[in-house]
Formats: structure tokens, C-alpha cells, sequence
């Protein structure tokens, strides 16, 4: 479906994308990446809006940059709000519809239903701007799938929604999933993973993982985790992380020891008691770093050939 | 409901209908009430003043000043030059730049709603313009108007769309600095440079259809082209071809990176 070729872009000093080559096939793909790591410029890129500075972007075959035929099979969902507040989301969607090519009539038939599918039909004629947040996303992504093209793009689609909103359009997504191809880029690991999709993991501009939900998992189960102790006599507290075991290493850094293990919990419990026996003073213990920017840090490094 | 494929004139319909209607708010529509009054209000203010009246060719001269000039000048700089910035900035340019020919539907649509927009409100002002002015024939000199409105705003629009696609979030500025510069300065220098302006175009038809080439002074025949009317039609034709076309190629082009948006 789409394949991008050693693709970087720079905005002039700026590195948007660096260097990536990945190929996706049919079906429904996640695009997994803290906030600046070249998530939008990706699928910038994959939907015509920006050309690669090196390499080549291939989408259903053809370079995607200003070519009809492409565009008028991709759906997009930007992650920018929609702020023209005066216009109501029936207008706005049929006014895209009929940019992809249809009738008048058609145009109106087809945003009429796409409304109706993000259950948006209520407030339809309705300005933008007395819409809520979660209602004016629901309109983008009316727009998205209005024309019924066969691959969906949609950037941060769950932003900003309540729990409650984020769920139905979670499974709403999930539903289209299985009718045409879908992208989708988001920050946050646990609402890609409910897509079923596979994943890419971007950072810094570099796709540092690929692969299915399971094997991105048990990618980050393999890394080391890092405990960081604080402690009155951090030489003698290296030694003893050192004679405990499981310790895949131990940097010091003034009086912080910062232990890379595969077991942080047992360790602790471990280091602690020992700790108290030998005499050794310690201050804080912040476990590891299993939040999502972590687990990007360890995929980053795991690149890199660095093992903690 | 199959796809038809429709063509870029009906995208460009679309684009303008839309504009149009995204155009239809309280402070635009004041906007646009001051400007199709106030021409009116400067001929009453002027005629008062002048204690009797004007000659009938001073108020045709001061209507050409004020309509296909000054109103349609600031009507088209308000409605074209955010072509591009105000999709920007409503978080809608990715959506359109997303979609098949939606670039150009954009350009060239939000040109003809300019077109339209602009046009009507100068209509208006002529109108109201024409009850308070003292002219001969004014069924004729209503007709010249509305043709030199019509073209003022075809090859101005056209000339505005180049900042908005080059500049667009300083389009505004820019647009000034090109109407002051190449309409008002270049069109009035006596050279070849002078052709390719829409202000030598309609000084030179006004002149032509008011027959008033006699009773210039030699000196101000150098601001005017003798060339016959219709050439003077082709070439703002020709030049709003143009000047679209090179805004299409460079749009086309365009990328605005992700921070561009809101």
C-alpha cells in the first residue's frame, strides 16, 4: 500500500524525518511517537502535503505529492482543530466531499451518512463553534470517510476527548479498520494497541521499531529497566547493586546510582535490606522509567547497538 | 452516488460558494455596507462643497476614483489575500490540500468569490454613487462603470492571489506594497512596464469610452494607452491568465510545515 524509501525531510535545518524506510501492506497500522517526533511530518508526506527532501514516498504505488489519483483514495483527519467556527459540520463535509469529485447530491447523501456514522446527525447544522471538542473531531472525521477512500489517515483522532467519547470513537476506528486500510498516529501506546493494528514507533524523525502490538511489547519488556537510589555513600552502594545480581549496569552520577535491570521490583527489595545491613544511608528510590517517553528512550537506544 | 469525477470548474464553484457563504458574518457585511455608502457620502460631501456642483466629467472622474479604484481596491485586499493564510489558521488548509485539485479549487475559487464579493458591494456603491451625482447619460456612464468595476476586479484579484501564495501570513502587507508599487507607481510611468498594469488598462478605457482623448492636455496623454478598447480587455484578460496561472504553479508547490497550522 505504501512504501517510503530512505526518506528524510528537512525544513531547512530542521529534520522533520530521517532516513526512513518502511513498507505497510493492507490493513490498519499504528503510528506510535512522543509529541515532535516527526509523526505529522510522516504522514504529511504519505498524504501529498509535503515532498520527501531525500528518497522516495510510493502510496499505492505513486508518488503521492499533488497526484489526484492518489489523493482521491486517501481520507485525512489532521490533528489540527478545526476552527472555522461559522460553518456547520454538514457543510464542511459535504463542501469536502464535493472537492473529492461528487455531485452536489451525492456530496450531500455521502456527508449526511458519514455523519451519521460518528453519530454526529443531531448536531449537523449546528455552527462549529458551538460544538465541543470531541463533537468537532467528530466532524473531521466525517470528513475523512466521507468519500470512502481506501486508506484512511487520521493524526491524534482520539486528542482532547473524554474518556467516554474516546471510547466510541476508539471503536468506531476499530469498525473501519476492517473495511479499508488505516494509519493512525498517537502518542499514547494503549490506544493504538485497542486498533489491533500494527505498530512503527518514530522518534526524533527515526523509525526505531516496528512490528505487531505483542512483539513492540516484548521488545520493551526485553530492555533493562532503570532504578535510580540516592544514597550518602553511592561508591559502596555501586558495589553492592554489583554482588546482588541481574545488574546489566550501574552509572554513578553525584549521589545518585542509576541501576539497569530486568527485575527493578526485586532489586530494590533486595538492595534495600542489604543496604540497611551494611550500614549504607539511603535517600530516594525512583523506579523505573516505564512511562511511554521511557519506553521511547530505551527503543531510541536499543537503535542505537546500546544496551542500558 | 458514484463518484462523477467532476471536473475543476465545479471544484473551483464549490471552493467559491463556500467563501461566499464563510463571507456572510455581521463585521463583514458592515464592512461591506461602509464600503458601498461611503462613495456616495464623499460625492455629497464633495458636491457641498464645491457650493453648485461638479461638471458632469469631475464627477465621472471622481467615481472612477473612488469605485473601480479605492472600493474595489480594498474590497479585493481583504477578500483575497487571506486565500491561503485563513486556511492556515483555521486548521482547514490539510484538509483541502489533501483533496484531488483542491489547491488549485482553492486559489482559483477563492479568486471568483473575491470576484463576486468585491463586485457586488462596488455595484452597490455605484449605485448609490449615481443617486447623489450630478451625470450626463447615467444609464451610459452606469454601464462603463460596471465593466470597469468587472475587470478592476478580475485583474486585481488576480494580482492579490500572487502575495497570498508567496507570503501568505504577511499577504496583507504585501498586497499594499504590490498595489502601491505596481499599479500606482509602475502604471504610471510612461514605458513598457506601464502594459502590464490594470490601472493603464482601465485609465486608458475610461478615457476611450468618456471620448475625453481631446480634451486631455497633452502632458496627462502620457498616462494613457490610445490603443482601442478591446485590446484593453484582451490584455487585463490576458494578465489575470497569467497572473493565476503563475499563482496555481507556485501553490502547487507549496509545503507548509506541520507548525504552519494552528
Amino acid at each position: 500500500m505504501l512504501a517510503l524509501e530512505h526518506v528524510t525531510k528537512l525544513y531547512g535545518s530542521v529534520i522533520g524525518v530521517n532516513d526512513v524506510t518502511v513498507e505497510l501492506g493492507a490493513g490498519a497500522h499504528g503510528l506510535l511517537g512522543p509529541n515532535g517526533a516527526g509523526k505529522t511530518t510522516f504522514l504529511g508526506l504519505v498524504t501529498g502535503q509535503l515532498r520527501p527532501t531525500l528518497g522516495t514516498v510510493r502510496v499505492f504505488g505513486e508518488q503521492p505529492f499533488g497526484n489526484p489519483r492518489v489523493l482521491r483514495r486517501i481520507g485525512y483527519c489532521p490533528a489540527a482543530d478545526l476552527l472555522d467556527r461559522t460553518v456547520t459540520p454538514r457543510a464542511w463535509v459535504r463542501y469536502l466531499v464535493r472537492l473529492a469529485g461528487f455531485s452536489t447530491a451525492a456530496a450531500t447523501a455521502r456527508a449526511d451518512h458519514a455523519l451519521e456514522q460518528v453519530g454526529l446527525t443531531a448536531a449537523a447544522r449546528r455552527p462549529l463553534a458551538t460544538l465541543s471538542k470531541g463533537m468537532r473531531q467528530r466532524a473531521k472525521l466525517a470528513g475523512a470517510i466521507a468519500h470512502d477512500p481506501d486508506l484512511v489517515v487520521l493524526d491524534e483522532p482520539f486528542n482532547g476527548l473524554d474518556p467516554v467519547a474516546r471510547h466510541d470513537l476508539v471503536a468506531l476506528v476499530r469498525g473501519w479498520a476492517t473495511a479499508r486500510s488505516l494509519i493512525v498516529a498517537s502518542h499514547l501506546l494503549h490506544e493504538v494497541e485497542s486498533l489491533d493494528a500494527g505498530l512503527a514507533v518514530i522518534l526524533g524523525g527515526r523509525l526505531v521499531a516496528s512490528g505487531g502490538a505483542a512483539e513492540i511489547r516484548g521488545l520493551v519488556d526485553a530492555l533493562p529497566g532503570e532504578v535510580t537510589i540516592r544514597c550518602a555513600e553511592p561508591r559502596q552502594f555501586a558495589e553492592l547493586a554489583f554482588r546482588i545480581g541481574g545488574v546489566e549496569g550501574v552509572r554513578i552520577e553525584g549521589d545518585a546510582v542509576i541501576v539497569a535491570t530486568h527485575r527493578p521490583v526485586a532489586f530494590v527489595e533486595e538492595a534495600a535490606v542489604r543496604a540497611l545491613d551494611e550500614g549504607l544511608h539511603l535517600g530516594e528510590v525512583v523506579p523505573a522509567d516505564r512511562s511511554l517517553e521511557g519506553i521511547f528512550g530505551q527503543l531510541v537506544r536499543l537503535h542505537r547497538g546500546v544496551r542500558a | 452516488m458514484s463518484r462523477e469525477h467532476a471536473g475543476l470548474p465545479a471544484a473551483v464553484w464549490t471552493v467559491a460558494m463556500f467563501q461566499l457563504a464563510r463571507l456572510v458574518t455581521w463585521p463583514r457585511l458592515a464592512m461591506a455596507a461602509v464600503g458601498a455608502v461611503f462613495p456616495a457620502g464623499v460625492m455629497l460631501a464633495a458636491g457641498r462643497a464645491a457650493r453648485g456642483g461638479f461638471p458632469s466629467d469631475v464627477s465621472v472622474a471622481l467615481l472612477y476614483a473612488l469605485i473601480p479604484e479605492a472600493v474595489c481596491m480594498l474590497g479585493l485586499l481583504v477578500t483575497m489575500c487571506p486565500a491561503v493564510a485563513d486556511e492556515l489558521e483555521r486548521g482547514t488548509w490539510a484538509h483541502v490540500a489533501t483533496r484531488p485539485r483542491g489547491r488549485r479549487a482553492l486559489l482559483l475559487g477563492t479568486w471568483l468569490a473575491a470576484v463576486i464579493w468585491t463586485g457586488t458591494v462596488a455595484i452597490a456603491a455605484l449605485g448609490l454613487a449615481l443617486c447623489v451625482a450630478d451625470v450626463e447619460r447615467p444609464a451610459a456612464v452606469a454601464a462603463m462603470f460596471v465593466a470597469l468595476i468587472l475587470l478592476s476586479c478580475i485583474g486585481r484579484a488576480a494580482l492579490f492571489a500572487l502575495p497570498a501564495v508567496v507570503l501568505p501570513k504577511r499577504a496583507l502587507v504585501a498586497s499594499v506594497g504590490v498595489a502601491l508599487v505596481v499599479e500606482y507607481l509602475a502604471g504610471t510611468i510612461p514605458a513598457v512596464v506601464n502594459q502590464a498594469t490594470v490601472s493603464l488598462r482601465l485609465r486608458s478605457l475610461l478615457v476611450d469610452w468618456m471620448a475625453w482623448k481631446r480634451k486631455l492636455p497633452t502632458e496627462m496623454q502620457l498616462f494613457i494607452d490610445p490603443q482601442p478598447a478591446w485590446l484593453h480587455v484582451l490584455a487585463v484578460a490576458v494578465l489575470t491568465a497569467v497572473l493565476l496561472a503563475v499563482a496555481v504553479f507556485i501553490l502547487e508547490r507549496r509545503q507548509f510545515p506541520p507548525s504552519d497550522e494552528v
